[in-house]
């Protein structure tokens, strides 16, 4: 799970392939152990119904959208915060078990927990 | 999982941005054009410091800030002289150790801002502090005696 393809340039408004919209990589962090692996990613301005995430072989994608930042109403005054869509792509070096993946959404935070498959956990063999 | 050994050549890696943001030449602006890789969270903001939005409508100024993973008790939001301070702090026990961050950021609030009603939202990360502009800041007579 070290592998990380996301686009490294976040600032620009990077377009990954023709008909992606451009997109920022969030932060994010990876916990393990032998039983699983967690990955947080932050996630601020995303409601629940905006994270899309796909496991296409090894390869993790997770696409989450801001809800509308302000009401159209509003001025902006002064703007430091983007209004960018994130994406984030991790290549997976362990096979996971699809069937038992789970993901929250907390304050801001995705909590992507990745079982990872009876067929990858160590395993002591014995000596006959 | 393989682990990476944390070394400063490898600035770009967000990951490791909070190494680097305890660095102690972090506040040097030769070393600052480094981060310019890092996630927009932190654009235009010194260290330590929150990034916000401002916005305003007909009866209120909005700040926003990005405070991913933060409960509401970590929030603290002030009105000091016209200084509008929001400053989080927040600890995190792990089983192998402990980590805590802390982000200020002060913004001056214009004159006619109702001080006694301002309020703060917390939603999914995202902090909006609402400060209610006065119904009209009414001329005053003055006697002459």
């Amino acid at each position: 799970m070290n592998t990380c393809c996301t686009p490294t340039d976040t600032r620009r408004d990077t377009r990954v392939a023709e008909n992606e919209s451009p997109a920022v990589k969030p932060r994010y962090f990876v916990d393990g152990t032998t039983e699983a692996y967690e990955v947080r990613v932050e996630l601020p301005g995303v409601g629940k119904d905006g994270v899309s995430i796909d496991l296409d072989e090894n390869l993790l994608t997770l696409r989450a959208k801001r809800k509308p930042s302000a009401p159209a109403e509003w001025k902006p005054l002064h703007r430091e915060l983007s209004d960018l869509d994130y994406l984030l792509r991790l290549r997976l070096n362990t096979q996971v078990d699809e069937a038992k993946m789970s993901a929250t959404l907390a304050d801001g935070v995705l909590t992507l927990r990745l079982p990872v498959k009876e067929a990858a956990k160590p395993r002591r063999i014995e000596v006959q | 999982m393989k682990l990476t050994r944390f070394s400063p050549a490898n600035l770009a890696r967000v990951s490791d941005f909070d190494e680097w943001f305890r660095h102690p030449f972090s506040g040097l602006p030769s070393l600052s054009q480094f981060f310019g890789a890092l996630p927009d969270m932190f654009n235009g903001t010194g260290a330590g410091r929150l990034a916000a939005d401002i916005h305003e409508d007909k009866d209120n100024y909005f700040v926003r800030c990005e405070v991913p993973g933060v409960k509401k008790e970590d929030v603290k939001v002030e009105l000091n002289n016209q200084l509008l301070t929001v400053s989080v702090e927040k600890k995190e026990k792990t089983d192998d150790g402990e980590q805590s961050y802390a982000f200020t950021r002060s913004v001056s609030v214009p004159d006619g801002v109702k001080g006694d009603t301002i309020a703060a939202k917390l939603e999914d990360g995202v902090l909006t502090v609402t400060l209610p502009k006065a119904e009209h800041r009414k001329p005053k007579t003055i006697e002459v005696a």
